[in-house]
């Protein structure tokens, strides 16, 4: 059962938010690569009178400056993979890119869809919480910019306002990374947990983030404070990561069991920080 | 709302001019086209058997609205002997006997030709067969379709 809409293809930034803003809440949303939208879509879960088409603006771009990596909205996940720096300066998003489904649907799916559709079970928002990233948006009273931390609100919820759109993701620095996930069938289900763990060569900080538990991806902050204050990070991991997994609201569901999530964020956080610490510059 | 819809498939243009804004490409492909080798799958984007080219970019057509791909080239495995690289894939298959029932092969064929096209043909077999992990046959007859893969010229004709 799918719904009848209407499309239409904006080709300018202006017109696009214009598009946005005419609208009812609930009545358009935004179409970047899709993948998601239109399953969601065919199964009538999201019923729009208008779809408005990314595919015209000008943001499939991926520039570095300096250390500084930006990311357009509407580049398709397969270029970001294919980029040979990315998986040189950010490991851990190359490995979270490449647990976003299989070649041909990330010839389609994007950074900025991923980001807008905000699935608590998405691949791709533990690594951005990770590595800081920034969200800038674009709408009917100009740009702005967010700590992914700050835009991600709940469950298929951000702190985007009517009209707003996602232009870039920007990454700050460099940092030794890792993203490790764990699913009943690899190659075609969504996982039930996901871990990513990144360094910072600034400060040598941990950040580590967990996602595929109610409502949204979040950042482990007391199991980032005891990596930083013990004296032998890794004997102090294990508890911390233990406490940790034991105060997080995972859900039971066909996937997984809560006690099962429990465990796996304990072992993918060990194996996380391990695999980081095993980078060049992540030991320190 | 229907709009004009222009593409060329398999190398030939095509014009429709009902296509509904809201029909996946599949959809039109299959019964506005009429091309049946394209086929549906999970609907969902876990199995890969809608796959087809669009310029020569492999794209699931279940997740993909058919006005997303106005003016494109399409290719569906009815086309994909047209070109060297679709026929030395398909050979392969062939000399393998890598099918089963037969329902994912048009799928597996369109993505690898994606891949070659993408990597190049000296492209690791190991390399090939993770980047096709998005395709899967409920036959589980992988073995026959590694062999396939392994099979393939590494060189240009």
């Amino acid at each position: 059962m799918s719904t009848s809409f209407d499309l239409v293809t904006p080709s300018s930034v202006a017109a696009a938010v214009a598009e946005l803003a005419a609208g009812a809440p609930g009545e358009v949303v935004v179409l970047a690569g899709g993948t998601d939208l239109i399953f969601d879509l065919d199964g009538a879960k999201v019923a729009p009178r208008r779809v408005v088409s990314l595919r015209r603006l000008p943001w499939r771009t991926l520039d570095w400056n300096g250390t500084v990596l930006t990311v357009g909205s509407t580049l398709p996940l397969r270029s970001l993979e294919r980029d040979p720096e990315v998986g040189r300066r950010h490991p851990g998003l190359l490995e979270a890119v490449r647990a976003v489904g299989g070649v041909p649907l990330r010839h389609r799916a994007t950074l900025g869809g991923n980001l807008g559709r905000a699935a608590p079970a998405s691949d791709l928002l533990p690594i951005l919480l990770a590595l800081d990233a920034e969200v800038d948006l674009v709408g009917p009273n100009g740009e702005r910019s967010l700590p992914v931390d700050r835009f991600l609100v709940g469950s298929r919820r951000t702190a985007m306002m009517p009209g707003e759109l996602i232009r870039s993701v920007r990454f700050p620095e460099p940092r030794p990374s890792a993203y490790l996930w764990q699913r009943v069938r690899p190659e075609h289900d969504i996982s039930q947990i996901g871990v990513a763990a990144a360094r910072s060569p600034a400060d040598g900080r941990w950040r580590i983030a967990v996602g595929g538990i109610p409502p949204r991806a979040i950042r482990l902050t007391e199991v980032e404070a005891r990596l930083a204050s013990a004296p032998r990070p890794e004997r102090a991991l294990r508890v911390a990561a233990e406490e940790a997994a034991e105060r997080l609201a995972v859900a039971t569901d066909r996937r997984a069991s809560g006690a099962y999530r429990r465990h796996l964020v304990t072992t993918l956080v060990e194996r996380a920080v391990e695999s980081v610490a095993a980078l060049p510059d992540g030991g320190r | 709302m229907a709009q004009p819809w222009r593409v060329t498939v398999n190398g030939e243009r095509r014009a429709l001019d009902d296509v509904p804004d809201s029909e996946r490409l599949l959809d039109t492909i299959r019964w506005r086209l009429g091309l049946k080798g394209t086929k549906e799958g999970c609907r969902s984007g876990e199995c890969g058997a809608c796959t087809v080219l669009v310029d020569e970019v492999s794209t699931l057509s279940c997740l993909t609205l058919a006005h997303e791909v106005d003016g494109a080239s399409l290719t569906t495995v009815e086309g994909v002997a047209h070109d060297p690289v679709g026929r030395s894939v398909q050979d392969a298959f062939a000399r393998a006997g890598a099918l089963q029932c037969g329902y994912c092969t048009p799928g597996f064929v369109i993505a690898l030709v994606g891949l070659l096209k993408e990597r190049g043909r000296a492209a690791p077999t190991e390399e090939l067969l993770a980047d096709l992990s998005g395709n899967l046959c409920r036959c589980t007859g992988y073995l026959a379709i590694v062999r396939a893969v392994a099979s393939l010229p590494r060189e240009d004709p």
